[in-house]
């Protein structure tokens, strides 16, 4: 009889200990009502940390962050599906928003919103915006600048400050590569990883994937001067061959081989860490425009907040991210703590933005990233932004490879990707007499 | 030895019986109530998302917002989706590069573990079967560790052992090349279920009577001439088996590829498990993934047919 007891025992025992965790975790301290937060990497411990504040201002609130993993997105997904285990807040990428904001399954912040909207960076308002109503709030940028090596441009005597336009940028390259007896290459770029560059320049030139009533509109003499571009990157042979964060990558940041990075501004941890002596001898100067006096900045990466229309304590958890995003001092200490630039305009006059980095030589680099930032023109991003990702990202290594055409390579993945998702395709003569048109009518026209 | 089977498990029909099926069923209701477990399961955990995935496979869903219905449209644009034929053809090249080593290696692992003579054969059996329930991630992350271009140990042994014969070779890029990264996959997947396909020979060794061996010997048949006219034939049936369990692992594969490469580099090593993933979980594409997984699940229940009816040719 003892053993049956004991393993009766075991069993009530091994139930009751699978749910502590849970009865523990949905208990929030007593007389508080909690926000649970989903959040992944530095972003999470971010919003940690102004969570402290805002609860010692908000005694009645518990702000929960769960640091989820790299499968947030999938997590959320089923949650919201389901109906049970929803967060009061998540973050979402950027670029992925667009997929969630026109759902109707997240709690409309036009309301409490809007007084902000001359604060924020344009272009990461127009992606929170689904059919005029707000169901997202931005986060964080990810501007894009040029890390140099400032002994390299030393040695062979060019000053990158030159450099106004990509045409500049190339010659330079050119020059430094003659120069240097072809050991010196201007920027890593590889023929087998051309996305990132391409998302990059797109975004800087106005370039898009699908325009603001969802049609392909890829094939246009935006994309196709983005493409010329990256083409005579490749044809002067002034790109390394290195494959973007792989071991050689960042191995050549302590090299004499590679001379700069276009990159954005996250990509100074990685940068910093791997850097080893060549520390305090980088630079950061302002990415070349596409015409003189052209905009020059543009953006990788970035994320918003939204909050799911389940969550029972909506208000609450609005109070939070709008403490944490909509104040200056929120996205400062975000930034300074976890390296999140903020998506907030004003805070690019805080003091901080003047500090001096020891890494890059005492520059205050953080200006030269917030450089232009609100003139950044917006993505359209829609539902299919992953799709058009993985279009683009298989097929740009043979359009390097068979040196395709660059209006044909354009026209032939908006077509497939139109099939695929089911979408319009605007050809290249009706975006180029548009093109014209705004140009005389003045560039805010989208 | 599968009808056998059926026919031990069939109740022998009473000669006496009478009555209506109704009255049958109520006179074995205790044997109902004991397998209605299994079919209650069955219907909630397959027959539910096998037919729900049948209605989804003509709408359009996001998971999120309602279905729409679209008919057939999913099927007609799977038909001229490039990335779904990529994901096909990497499947095949993936299995045509690791079934017929896996294939062989576990045939010839099953006979040495098979002999009498070799010692310590519980243990080598295990030893050998342990791939298959080791997880995955883990060993994920040593097959990166092991295949790392630069600082990997099979390229140090391999540009090693060149520079021994004088030859100066840069390292195989085993996850950056396109080709290289299915090959690396192939190499995890051979690692992986050698040993698992191994238990199932060595069981089919085990189910042919001792008796065959000894009539054969007595006949004066040699070792080699016992396995070309006895052992071979008398495991196609389990070789059909592992042929039809290899292709459906082949395509539905998913955990291999997603934690190594993650179906890179570009979409070189995306099979149709992985592809169904991303459809379905990343982009939101719950009918299109339902329309390529039930298109692709009739493709491999013909061909599990064509398989099974070659097999059984000639017996």
């Amino acid at each position: 009889m003892v053993p049956t007891i004991l393993l009766v025992g075991l069993l009530v025992l091994a139930i009751v200990l699978t749910w502590l965790p849970y009865v523990g975790l949905a208990k929030p301290p007593a007389g508080k009502r909690q926000v649970e937060v989903w959040s992944w990497t530095n972003a999470a411990d971010a919003l940690s940390g102004v969570s402290e504040e805002f609860e010692a201002e908000h005694p009645d609130l518990d702000i929960y962050i769960n640091k989820n993993g790299s499968n947030l997105q999938t997590r959320l997904l089923l949650a919201l599906s389901a109906g049970s285990g929803i967060p009061d807040v998540s973050q979402l990428q950027e670029r992925e928003a667009a997929k969630y904001t026109r759902t109707g399954r997240l709690t409309d912040l036009t309301d409490w919103a809007s007084p902000y909207r001359e604060q924020f960076v344009p272009a990461f308002w127009d992606s929170c915006v689904y059919e005029g109503r707000m169901y997202a709030l931005p986060w964080d940028v990810g501007p894009c600048a040029v890390y140099y090596k400032r002994w390299i441009f030393e040695e062979y005597g060019l000053d990158p400050w030159t450099i106004e336009t990509w045409d500049d940028f190339v010659a330079m390259g050119v020059e430094l590569k003659e120069r240097s007896g072809g050991k010196v290459r201007m920027l890593p770029l590889s023929e087998a990883n051309l996305i990132e560059m391409l998302q990059i320049l797109m975004q800087q030139n106005g370039g898009n994937v699908f325009d603001v009533q969802g049609r392909i509109v890829l094939d246009s003499p935006q994309n196709r001067q983005v493409l010329a571009l990256m083409r005579q990157m490749l044809d002067t042979g002034i790109n390394a061959d290195l494959t973007p964060y792989s071991p050689e990558w960042e191995a050549s940041y302590q090299t004499d081989n590679v001379a700069c990075y276009p990159n954005a501004v996250w990509a100074v941890a990685a940068l910093k860490q791997a850097a080893g002596d060549t520390a305090g001898k980088w630079g950061v100067f302002p990415m070349p425009a596409f015409e003189k006096g052209g905009i020059r900045t543009s953006n990788l990466g970035g994320s918003v907040l939204i909050i799911p229309r389940e969550s029972e304590v909506a208000e609450e958890a609005w109070s939070f991210i709008e403490f944490a995003n909509c104040t200056v001092e929120g996205q400062i200490e975000q930034f300074r703590e976890q390296g999140l630039f903020p998506a907030l305009i004003t805070a690019y006059d805080h003091p901080y933005f003047d500090e001096k980095d020891p890494f890059f030589a005492d520059q205050a680099v953080n200006k030269v990233f917030a450089q232009d930032f609100e003139k950044l023109p917006t993505m359209t991003r829609t539902a299919d932004w992953n799709e058009a990702q993985a279009y683009l990202g298989r097929s740009l290594t043979r359009w390097a490879e068979t040196r395709q055409d660059n209006g044909a390579y354009l026209r032939g993945v908006a077509e497939a990707l139109g099939r695929k998702v089911v979408r319009e395709v605007v050809p290249y003569e009706e975006l180029a007499a548009q093109r014209e048109g705004t140009d005389e009518s003045g560039p805010d026209d989208e | 030895m599968m009808s056998d089977a059926a026919a031990q498990s069939t109740p022998a029909k009473k000669p006496g019986s009478t009555g209506s099926l109704r009255e049958q069923m109520w006179r074995y209701r205790h044997f109902y109530l004991f397998i209605s477990p299994f079919f209650f399961l069955f219907a909630v955990f397959g027959l539910y998302p096998l037919l729900f995935s049948l209605y989804l496979s003509l709408v359009q869903w996001d998971g999120l917002t309602s279905p729409k219905w679209v008919g057939l449209q999913n099927f007609t644009t799977l038909l001229r989706d490039e990335q779904f034929y990529r994901a096909i053809w990497n499947t095949i090249l993936i299995g045509v590069y690791h079934f017929p080593p896996m294939f062989i290696l576990a045939f010839v692992f099953a006979v040495i573990l098979n002999q009498q003579w070799v010692k310590l054969r519980a243990f080598w059996r295990a030893a050998v079967f342990m791939p298959a329930i080791t997880p995955m991630v883990v060993i994920a992350f040593v097959f990166f560790i092991l295949f790392s271009t630069e600082t990997g140990l099979v390229n140090y042994l391999y540009t090693g052992a060149l520079g021994l014969l004088g030859i100066e070779a840069a390292g195989v890029p085993w996850l950056q090349n396109g080709t290289w990264a299915k090959i690396t996959v192939s190499i995890l997947l051979v690692w992986r279920w050698t040993g698992y396909n191994m238990v199932i020979m060595l069981a089919g060794m085990q189910g042919i009577p001792g008796d065959m061996y000894e009539a054969a010997t007595i006949d004066g048949a040699s070792r080699w001439q016992q396995m070309r006219y006895l052992t071979i034939p008398m495991m196609k049936p389990t070789f059909i088996f592992i042929t039809i369990m290899s292709l459906i692992g082949t395509v539905y594969m998913f955990d291999e590829v997603f934690v190594l490469t993650n179906g890179g580099p570009g979409d070189a090593t995306t099979n149709f498990g992985l592809f169904l993933f991303q459809q379905s979980f990343q982009d939101f594409r719950f009918g299109y993934a339902s329309a390529a997984a039930y298109s692709v699940a009739l493709v491999v229940f013909v061909m599990s047919l064509v398989i099974f009816r070659v097999g059984k040719k000639g017996e």
